[in-house]
This record gives structure tokens, C-alpha cells and sequence, in this order.
């Protein structure tokens, strides 16, 4: 699903950065893959550049039998869009949007008729069938993550990729959060890269790899 | 873009302006209603200034054309047979009433003490008759003394308060007082003396005419040894019917030969007046809308920056960049449509009232907003379209930025 070669990310400025010196990986269709490392390792730079939010300075990513780095800006948009999921550290929800309105608006935005049907279906199976009408600050910090989850997956994704996405919850909603992902890896045979520093989050997941000081530790 | 990208514009616009702060909200339209309260107002008291004076003008010495005599091949004095070349006139349709006039000019002698010591004052003369006078011109609704009567008498004149002296601002060349039933010299250019009792006394401070006298058609005859002749023919036309040159051009045709005149070219001094309060008011309104337009972009940008990190989370997602600053062009529009729609509410349902109640007394009347459609169709849309591009920029300035710096600062 995932290939990646010898991906590079420099910051330049008076002292370049080097955040990513040389990184390959495969990764799977329907693979749960768990990226982690200390601090500054690299991993949330890489999933950045591997989610197409960002431009890596030398490598190549294919996803889906798409070499991603040579389409256009617009066709990159199109993708994430299309074929990405996203599921971030701060919940990032539209404040102005109700649960339900930030779930189907991807949708929409790719012209799907249907899609409020479906993004009630996902917040249902987010275990959140009953807070569909409900603004972000109405609602926990786990529950808005989970908000998040249901509209990463409203586009049917290719992939989804979260950037530690219990990083801001406590215990129990971080434990539900990685068990949603776990159900829908096993029953949706969802493809999920995830970021994360918790080791205990490694029971959840297919895979994990290992970063440092920019490279893949074998 | 697609007509998904615009509803899905629309619903972030809607969103972000029906769940956004009321109070932001209320004072982004507050601010922007004054603009345009700023640009309406002044571009209208500016026109109505204008629009006063020329009126004032119009009615007191132009009408809105003016037959003069022949110039071409021979100049004549006079135009010949005036009664039937004004009956001619009176056949155009849509011509409400025509007016000849004599132009005579004549030096003034008063004595005002009665003991031998006399002013004196060169000043115009036009001779009318009052009865047809009074369908053109409203000399006679300026009275400030004394009247002007249908059957104003051979012996009988009227002076304009700027010649009679003693009402109002003094004048460098007026007589020094003249009272309705007083006795005035005059000597004609030709020759001919006269004495005449003051039978009124007007004021009109717009343009020359307050400086100028009236006699009798019948005197001014005898006085020039003519009969049925005029120096010019004053014409009032309803110009809700034909414009101005359509009228002038139908003169012409009927009569060749004479000059047609139209008003604007006989506002002299007052037309030059004119043309400059219209380039006021349009520098005012010009600097209204840039004003109005910083406004907006001030807000738009402030509310863009303020949700960077929402904007960056919609391009993260996928939501293409021309969405989002459509989504900004949406609320700009909004606003500024509302600031139209309170603008004109403060001005047509109460600076207007306000000023119907408590009118401004001006030199040509009361002081009163004059709008045209045309007019409050370009502020309308000189809002409208700074808006738009108040709100695009900003908008494509935060919206272009790279989606983690969005997202993460």
C-alpha cells in the first residue's frame, strides 16, 4: 500500500536540519503500523511527509500504485481528499461545525450526496450516535477525537494516518481511542499509520517501527 | 471551480457568520453601515449642494433654455416678432411656458437723505411681463419687500436686494438702502432718463441676479422704441420627458436661425462652483470606499489570521484553497450587503427625516440629500466590490500559507 525509498527532509536555514536522512519503508494494505521514537526522532515528520501535508526534499512515496511527490499541488489536495485520512494531535475539528457537520464535510466536498447518512453511521460506530448535533466545546476531549476518527474515515480512505492522537487524552480515552483504531483495522481492513510515544500502545498494532535521529533503527 | 466547490464554500461562510461570535459580528456590520452611511451621506449633501444651486439657478435666472438673436450671417439685436416665435416654441411638446425678456443696463441714482446727495450704481435691467415671467422664473417667491404684481407700471420697478442695498451682506456697489415707495433715477444706455417708485425688493444670493432690476416689458419698449421684440426668450421644459439637448435641438430646427442656449452653459461662475463640489464628492466617495475597503480587509484578515489554524485543518483534509477563500469572499459580501442594507436605513429613514424636520438653511434653500438611482447603484456596488476584494486578499494571503505552519504555528 505504502512504499517509501530513501526519504529525505532537510530544513535549511542557518543550521540545516536534517529530519529525515534517508528512510524507506513498506507498509501493507490493511497493516496497522505504529511509528515510534523519543522526541525529535522524525516520526511526525515522516508521517507528515508520507500524508502528503508536507514536501520531503529528496525520496519517493508511492501509496496505492501512485507515485504521490510528482502530482501537482491541486492533485495532491484531490488525494488527501480522496484517499487520505487524517486524524490529528488536537482533535482539529471546525469549531463552528456540529459533530455531524464535521464528519460528512469532506464528503461534500467531493460531491457526494449520501454523506450525511454515512457520517451518521461512522459517529455511531464511534460510539457517538447520540451527540450528533453537538458543537466541539460541547463535547470531551476524547469524544472529539473520536469526531476526528469518524471523519477521517468518511471518504473511505486509503489510508489513515494519526499524529499521536492520545497525546491530549487521559488513560481511558486514549485506550478507547486505540481500540476503535484496532476495530477498524481488523473489521474494515483499514490501513493506519500511526505516531505515538506510549509503549503500552503497542499491544493495538500490527507493526511498529522504530525511529531515531531521523532514521529507521533496525 | 465547481459548483460543489461553491456549496461547500457556502456552507463554511454560513457556518463561521451563524455559529461565529454575534458580537464580532455586530460590530464588523456596525463599522462597515457607517462607511457607507460616510460615503452616502457626503456624496449626497455634496450633490444636493450642487443640485441646489444649479436649481436655484434655473429658477431665478437661466430656465433651462434661453432663444437668443440671430448671430449668423448678420447679428441682430433683437428677435423678431417674439410672440410668435414663442408660440412656435410652446408647440414642442413637453415645453411647459416660455418668457421673453429685454436686456437693458442703465446707471442708478438715489438719494436716500433727500438732501441732494446721490448714490449712484450701474446695475442690468430686464424687462419682463410678470404675468408669463412667473410661469419661467420665481423672482417674485424671493420677495423681501414689497411685491412683484402681474401689472407692474411704466413708473414701477423692482430691485434685487444686492442693488438696493440693506439686506444681508453689504455689497461694494449697491445703493444704500433703497425702501419699497422710494424713488429711483435711472439713465438707460441710450440716453434716456427715467424715475421709477420701488415697488419690491428681492433677494436671490445664488449667481447676479440679486444685483439686477425689473421694469415692464411696455416701458422697456418705449424706452427702446421697439414693439413684440425680445433679447432673449426664456424657456422651462419637463425634462422628466426629453432630455435638455432634445429639447434645444427641436428649437433649432423650428428656428434656425436663432441661438439656443441650454442652462449649463450659462452657469458662469456657479457652473464652475459646481464642477468643483462634483470633484469633491467624488475624491470623498472615492476615499469613503477605500476607507470601507481597509475596513473590511482589516477584519477579514484579523478573522483569517485568528483561524489559521481552521484553515490549515481544511487544506489538511482537502479542501482545495479556492474553496476556503471563496468561504472568506462569502462573509465579506454578507457583511458588507448588511452595512448596505443599515446604511441606507440610517440615511432614507432618518438623516432625511431629520432633515425634513430640521432642515439646514443653505444660500439657494433648505440643504437636502440628493441621490440617483445611477448613484446608489455605483455606491452599492463600489461596497460590494471592495468588499470582494477586501475579503479575497486576506483570505489568499493565510490561506496560501503552508498547512502545518497553519495548523501548528
Amino acid at each position: 500500500m505504502i512504499s517509501v525509498k530513501n526519504l529525505v527532509k532537510t530544513y535549511l536555514g542557518e543550521v540545516p536540519t536534517y529530519a529525515l536522512k534517508g528512510v524507506s519503508l513498506e507498509v501493507a494494505a490493511g497493516e496497522f503500523v505504529a511509528l515510534m521514537g523519543r522526541s525529535g526522532s522524525g516520526k511526525s515528520t515522516f508521517l507528515h511527509q508520507l500524508g502528503l501535508l508536507d514536501t520531503p526534499t529528496e525520496g519517493e512515496v508511492t501509496i496505492d500504485s501512485v507515485d504521490v511527490l510528482k502530482l501537482s499541488e491541486t492533485e495532491r489536495t484531490r488525494f488527501r481528499l480522496e484517499h487520505l485520512g487524517y486524524v490529528f494531535q488536537e482533535y482539529a475539528l471546525i469549531a463552528e461545525f456540529t459533530a455531524l457537520e464535521n464528519v460528512y464535510f469532506p464528503a461534500m466536498a467531493l460531491g457526494e450526496g449520501e454523506a450525511k447518512d454515512r457520517a451518521a453511521h461512522l459517529l455511531d460506530l464511534v460510539d457517538l450516535g447520540s451527540r450528533l448535533h453537538h458543537q466541539p466545546h460541547e463535547m470531551s476531549g476524547g469524544e472529539q477525537q473520536r469526531v476526528a476518527i469518524a471523519r477521517s474515515l468518511i471518504n473511505n480512505p486509503k489510508v489513515l494516518f494519526a499524529d499521536e492522537p492520545t497525546a491530549n487524552l487521559d488513560t481511558e480515552s486514549s485506550a478507547t481511542v486505540f481500540q476503535l483504531f484496532q476495530k477498524l483495522n481488523r473489521d474494515l481492513n483499514q490501513t493506519i499509520l500511526v505516531v505515538t510515544h506510549e509503549p503500552e500502545d503497542k499491544q493495538y498494532v500490527d507493526r511498529v517501527v522504530w525511529m531515531r535521529d531521523g532514521v529507521i533503527e533496525s | 471551480m465547481t459548483s460543489t466547490d461553491i456549496k461547500a464554500a457556502f456552507f463554511i461562510a454560513y457556518k463561521t457568520i451563524s455559529k461565529g461570535h454575534k458580537s464580532t459580528l455586530a460590530l464588523i456590520v456596525f463599522i462597515l453601515s457607517l462607511s457607507f452611511f460616510n460615503l452616502m451621506f457626503v456624496s449626497g449633501f455634496l450633490s444636493g449642494f450642487s443640485d441646489g444651486i444649479i436649481r436655484s439657478m434655473v429658477e431665478t435666472t437661466t430656465a433651462h433654455l434661453a432663444v437668443l438673436p440671430q448671430e449668423e450671417p448678420i447679428k441682430k439685436e433683437y428677435i423678431i416678432d417674439q410672440a410668435s416665435v414663442r408660440a412656435g416654441i410652446e408647440t414642442i411638446p413637453g415645453i411647459v411656458a416660455t418668457a421673453a425678456h429685454y436686456q437693458l443696463g442703465g446707471s442708478f441714482a438715489y438719494d436716500k437723505e433727500k438732501d441732494g446727495v446721490f448714490t449712484y450704481v450701474s446695475a442690468p435691467i430686464i424687462a419682463v411681463n410678470q404675468t408669463e415671467e412667473k410661469a419661467v422664473l420665481n423672482i417674485a417667491d424671493h420677495m423681501v419687500s414689497g411685491e412683484f404684481p402681474d401689472t407692474l407700471q411704466k413708473d414701477e420697478i423692482i430691485l434685487g436686494a444686492n442693488l438696493a442695498g440693506g439686506f444681508g451682506t453689504e455689497q461694494t456697489t449697491d445703493l444704500g438702502g433703497v425702501v419699497v415707495g422710494d424713488t429711483v433715477a435711472v439713465v438707460y444706455g441710450n440716453g434716456v432718463s427715467r424715475t421709477y417708485t420701488v415697488r419690491g425688493i428681492f433677494r436671490v444670493t445664488i449667481g447676479g441676479i440679486g444685483g439686477t432690476a425689473f421694469v415692464s416689458v411696455k416701458e422697456a419698449e418705449a424706452i427702446l422704441s421697439t414693439f413684440n421684440t425680445a433679447s432673449e426668450i426664456m424657456v422651462k421644459a419637463d425634462l422628466t420627458k426629453y432630455t435638455l439637448d432634445e429639447y434645444a435641438a427641436r428649437i433649432e430646427s423650428l428656428y434656425p436661425e436663432l441661438v439656443v442656449e441650454k442652462y449649463t452653459t450659462r452657469l458662469s461662475t456657479v457652473g464652475i462652483l459646481v464642477a468643483a463640489f462634483n470633484i469633491i464628492a467624488l475624491i470623498v466617495s472615492v476615499i469613503s470606499i477605500i476607507v470601507a475597503a481597509i475596513t473590511i480587509f482589516v477584519m477579514i484578515y484579523v478573522n483569517a489570521v485568528s483561524k489559521r489554524r481552521q484553515i490549515g485543518i481544511l487544506k489538511a483534509i482537502g479542501i482545495k484553497e479556492s474553496i476556503i477563500e471563496l468561504s472568506y469572499v462569502i462573509q465579506s459580501i454578507f457583511y458588507a450587503s448588511l452595512a448596505v442594507f443599515f446604511g441606507m436605513l440610517l440615511v432614507f429613514f432618518a438623516v432625511i427625516p431629520f432633515l425634513d424636520a430640521r432642515p439646514i438653511m443653505m444660500p439657494y434653500g433648505e440643504a437636502t440629500l440628493v441621490f440617483t438611482t445611477v448613484g446608489i447603484i455605483i455606491n452599492i456596488v463600489s461596497l460590494l466590490v471592495s468588499g470582494l476584494l477586501a475579503g479575497f486578499v486576506p483570505a489568499k494571503m493565510v490561506a496560501r500559507e503552508n498547512i502545518l505552519t497553519s495548523i501548528w504555528g
